[in-house]
Formats: structure tokens, sequence, C-alpha cells
């Protein structure tokens, strides 16, 4: 794989263009401040935030006084960016255009009682597409916690790799809102001054407001600097904890570094995700020694942006593309003392006239996923991808309308008009569930539990670094979402409970079928207004070829209000 | 004492999402975490911090503070025997 970054452009709080947040990094200037901002927090609380009214009249001029919202503000100014530095209004050719967010527009939800349009995330999604003239086939929304960005990016590589497209947009993005916030502050994982990743004073993250754009292409860019490898693990341990052992993230470093064909010694620095919470550093340490990696500079770009989500992948991606042009490793603004387990090369200067020829940046998240790609300077040679495993389907599972079935026989059946909550209790009664857990989980992830739990019932036991499971929906984690909203809009942002927040993010309930069938391999969550199953079966073939997997669940699971649909199949190599 | 036992483990069954148990269920005595009791995990214990601070008004700022008084519904009684406001 060598697909070439031909432009970009960062918004953040350190400003509207690649290059001015570049220069305040070389400057170790950072964009987190405490901000008192309603629109934020309830509670003051330290972030790296965007100002609104600049975003604002940018995004009015740009768009003739168009109605956008923050998020589809940032994209359409960030994109437009991009594509002119290539002397482009609007994409040519055949672009994909694949976005990463965690949250988009959620503060839709504020202040009412129902779930509007404008919250969906496939709602921004059309209308960032229809802004630049792309069809919804060649438009794809990854919403998988905090790799999301890093997602976008392996997927792009891969879609041009194989010739699918010559080019395309990945942009990234998310804002806060007290959704977010709130959520945080219940996980009490946010620190009140600015982080400290690897630090052994380290008390946790701050949040950050970010949007960043890049614009890929097969075609050879001399001196460009190229994604060669890329790949997504789970840790299937815990849905908000990162692993104790650190081997997911190993396994997705050792993957992309085996696509790129680089060894521990070519890599010259590793630009971690390094959130500064205890866990999260703790568990990036052990990751960095299984991959060989504890004598490779390893940074942190999180004291500059804050933890940006969806948005982290990509623009921290950016920086390492361009610090690697400038021969140049960034520091650990505040780093003093290194505090985690196994000991890691951590700086708090800048490295300049150094070698920067081999980056791995790796990104991990809630749901238990990882992800890590490489990035090379002068890629000499393309390694020829992979050829595509032949797949087929060995099992189906369809949930809707109060049954359950398997391969065309039914397993399970009731009143199609029985609450959801009835349905599904017996449902798991009916499976011999006994798993405590089981009632812990928000809807969308009952549904999937079961769905897999059945459409696995028959299959033979695996590697666990040899499944995966690839989902999309249409509503993402909204249902959930509105309960998180309630609870802060009816008792205050402090009630906010992390037993719901955490199911806010629909890859979660992929999370909980890895950790109940140990599936370590790719994990990936798309969010659609369709179901368009060839194109997600064209993915998961892509992705079992290249990460080596025998087994993967692809399909269809959604849950709102009440209404759900699964529609899940096992494929197999074998 | 009782009275607080009893009413700490209703308020796990409906907070924690515990399906299908009766106070009864919960050995007093138990631990709340790990493979052995309920088996609860870091998720539940941030839970229960609301708990306290909801119900009982103690703040616990450190989860890892929770750790010792969290083992059992009756640690957790006694140490809100002790602190309530």
């Amino acid at each position: 794989m060598r697909v070439f970054i031909t432009s970009d452009n960062i918004i953040s709080a350190l400003g509207f263009t690649t290059a001015e947040n570049f220069a305040a990094i070389t400057a170790y200037r950072s964009g987190i401040a405490l901000t008192a901002d309603k629109h934020i927090s309830a509670t003051p609380v330290m972030a790296a935030t965007i100002e609104r009214t600049t975003l604002e009249e940018r995004a009015k001029a740009l768009t003739d006084g168009g109605k956008y919202s923050p998020v589809e503000q940032l994209l359409i100014l960030s994109i437009t960016d991009t594509l002119q530095q290539q002397h482009l209004t609007r994409p040519e050719g055949s672009t994909a255009l694949i976005l990463s967010t965690t949250k988009g527009n959620v503060a839709a939800l504020g202040g009412r009682n129902d779930i509007p349009d404008e919250a969906f995330l496939s709602h921004t999604a059309r209308r960032v597409a229809d802004y630049f003239g792309i069809a919804e086939t060649d438009t794809y929304l990854i919403s998988n916690a905090c790799i999301s960005g890093v997602s976008a990016l392996i997927m792009a590589a891969r879609l041009i790799d194989e010739g699918l497209y010559s080019k395309a947009i990945v942009a990234g993005c998310d804002v806060l809102s007290p959704f977010i916030t709130s959520g945080f502050l219940s996980f009490k994982s946010v620190s009140p001054q600015c982080c400290r990743p690897y630090d052994a004073a380290r008390n946790g993250l701050n949040l950050g407001e970010a949007c960043g754009s890049v614009l890929l292409t097969s075609e050879y860019t001399p001196g460009g600097i190229a994604i060669t490898g890329g790949s997504i693990t789970n840790d299937a341990n815990h849905i908000s904890g990162p692993s104790r052992t650190g081997d997911g993230l190993f396994y997705a470093i050792r993957h992309a570094m085996d696509e790129a064909g680089v060894t521990p010694e070519e890599v010259d620095f590793v630009n971690a995700h390094g959130t500064a919470t205890a866990y999260n550093d703790e568990m990036e340490s052990k990751a960095i020694h299984l991959a060989r990696l504890q004598q490779v500079p390893v940074d942190s770009l999180k004291p500059y942006f804050g933890h940006t989500l969806g948005a982290s992948g990509v623009i921290e991606s950016i920086i390492c593309a361009h610090a690697m042009q400038q021969s140049m490793i960034p520091a650990t603004l505040h780093f003093e003392q290194l505090g985690v387990p196994c000991p890691i090369v951590v700086e708090a200067t800048h490295r300049t006239g150094v070698r920067t020829d081999v980056c791995v940046k790796t990104a991990s998240g809630f749901g238990g996923c990882n992800a890590a790609i490489v990035l090379q300077k002068n890629a000499s040679a393309n390694r020829p991808r992979p050829q595509l495993a032949p797949i087929h389907a060995i099992a189906h599972c369809r949930i809707a309308g109060g049954e359950i079935v398997l391969d065309g026989q039914t397993l399970f059946s009731c009143d199609p008009d029985t609450p959801f909550a009835t349905f599904i209790r017996e449902a798991y009664k009916a499976i011999d569930g006994n798993n405590m857990k089981f009632y812990k989980m928000s809807d969308l992830g009952k549904t999937a539990y079961i769905a897999t739990e059945v459409l696995l019932q028959k299959t033979p036991t695996f590697v666990p670094t040899e499944a995966g499971i690839i989902l999309a929906n249409r509503s993402a984690s909204l249902d959930t979402d509105r309960r998180h909203q309630d609870i802060i809009d009816n008792e205050g942002e402090a009630a906010a409970a992390p037993a719901v927040f955490v199911y806010t993010l629909p890859n979660v309930a992929a999370g909980e079928v890895c950790i109940r069938h140990k599936i370590q391999g790719e994990n990936t969550f798309f969010i659609g207004d369709t179901y368009q199953p060839d194109r997600l079966e064209r993915y998961a073939r892509s992705a079992m070829s290249r990460d080596g997997l025998q087994y993967c669940i692809v399909g269809w699971c959604d849950f709102l209000q009440g209404r759900y649909l699964a529609d899940l199949k096992l494929f197999t190599t074998k | 004492m009782e009275e607080l036992v009893k009413e700490l483990k209703q308020q796990l069954i409906d907070e924690l999402n515990l399906e299908e148990m009766t106070p009864e269920d919960i050995d007093t005595e138990a631990p709340l975490f790990g493979d052995e009791g309920l088996g609860l995990d870091s998720i539940d214990a941030l839970e229960i911090i609301l708990i306290l601070e909801r119900n009982y008004g103690i703040k616990i700022e450190n989860p890892a503070e929770g750790k010792e008084i969290f083992y059992s519904v009756d640690t957790l009684a006694r140490y809100i025997e002790s602190h309530r406001a």
C-alpha cells in the first residue's frame, strides 16, 4: 500500500490552517484554556475550543449565508481549503468522501424531547457531500469512538490501493457540548490542569474541538508522505477501560508495520494516542514494548489540541506528516517525569534535524478499539497489495418484528407488537443467556449481542485475532444519546450517568460482542441512511484479506425508540 | 444499619440494572467486584459514586479511594453511617 497525502487542513483552537496549527506546535503553544462557556459545560473546564464567531463568519462568507451546524461549517471550511490547495473547488474524477466523527451534531438534542433530523450523523454526511457534489454511494461515515479518524484514513487508503477510487477526501470532526463534557466528567477522566501524557503527575485528559481533512491519492508524489500500512483491532476486554496488557494495540501496530514492510529499527517516531488518563498511557507503554519500539521516541499531541475525539486521528496524522517533512519530532508539551510501567522515550523538547522517514501513528478508544497506521517519507517501493480472498456467508441471523431467524429458521417469536424490553428479555432467556452484564447494555447493544449469540451458534472456535466485526446502521447510538441528554436536561449536567454515557457510541455495542466472543480483529462501525450490503461486504473482504481474518460478522444493526432491526451475516474465507 | 443495608441493596439493583435480583439475593459480606460476588466493574464503581453523592451527600473524588469502601454492601453501609452529611 502506498497512498499519498497531497494536501490537508486543520481547524482547531490553534488556528484555521495547517500552517497556523503547525507553527503553534513548533512554538510550544497549547490551545487548552479554562472555558466557562455554557455551550461547552455548566462548570468551567480546561478545554481547547474553536472561536465560534469567527467560524460562523467564515462559513457564512463561504456558503453565501447557508445555514449549517458548527460541525458542517467546520467540515465544509476544512475540505474547501484542502481542495483549494490543489486548485479545486469540487473534487474531480472518482473521489470518495470518508468522514469520521464520534458525536457530530449531537448538540441538536439539547433542550427538546424528540430526535430532530439534524442530530443524525447521516444528515451531516449528506449535507457535506451535497455541498461538494459527492454522491451518497461515494460517501462513508465512520463512528468508531476515538479511533474514528485513523480508521477513516485506513479505509480510504484501502479503497485507493484497491483501485476503487483514484482519490479520497478524509475529514474528521468533533465539537464540544454539555453532552460530551458532562459524560467525560462523569467518568472522572478530565484533568483540571493541562494534560500531561506519560507523566508521573498525569491526572486525566482535556477535551478539544477540531476538524481536519486530507486529500489522498494513488499518484506518486516525490518526497511526499504516504500511508503504507494500517490495521484496526479490539482488546475484547472491557467497554471503557483499556486492555491491561496492551495486546490489542500491539496487534494493530504489528499488522500495520507488517503491511508497510518496516522493522522496529526503521521506525523514527511513534505518535501515540496519549490522552494522559492513568490507564490509557499505561496500556500504550506496554503495547510499545510488545512491538519492540521502546527505543523509539514517542509523543502525544493532546497537550496542544486536547482530545479531539473523532478528529484526533486525522489532525494528529497531518501534524506527523508535516513534522516528517521538516525532519522534526514534536515534543510532548508539559512532560517532566516518566510515569508508565514500561519505560518509553518521551521528550519535552522538539527534536529537529533528525531522520523522520517512518512514523507509526496509533489511536485507542471506548469499545476496546485500537488502530495504527504507518506514515512514510520517500516510500520508494509500493508493496503489492494482497490478493483479495474470496469470502462467503455461512450463517445469517435476522431480528425484526418480534422474530429471531437463523438461516431461514425461526428460533424465537412473539407478537410483533410486543414492547422491545419484553421481547429481548424473553428472547435472551430462550437462548439460555446467563450473562449478568446483558441487562446493563443499551438496547442497541442487546440487539447486537443476541444477534451474534445466535449467528455464532454453529461456528467452530476461532483464533481471536482472526475474527472481526463490521457493522452499520442509520441511528448510530441516538436512542441512548436521547437518554443521556434527558438526564442532563432534567437533572443537571452533574447527574450524567457513566453507565448511560458509555453507550453513546455505536461501536460499544460491537465492543460487547468482541468481549463475549473474544473477537480481536478489525472492528468498524459505519453510519448511513440506507443499508448497502454490497459495499459493506466489499470492505469486509478487504479487511479480512489484509489482516488474515478467517471470520467476520458483517451487517446492519439499528435501534431507535423501540424500533429494531438486525441483519447480520457471518463471512469466512474458509 | 439494617435498614440502610436493605436500602442500599435496592439502590444497587435499580441503578446498576441488576435485572431479576432481589435484595435477598445479595450477600451483605460478599465482594461486589471481581469474578466472585456480583461481578461489578469500573463503570459500576462510578455509578456507586453517584449514588453516594445523590442519595447521601458523600463525595468521593478519586475513584481509587473507593476500592476498600466499595468492597461489599457491608463496608459501603459502614462508610455511609460514619460519613453521612
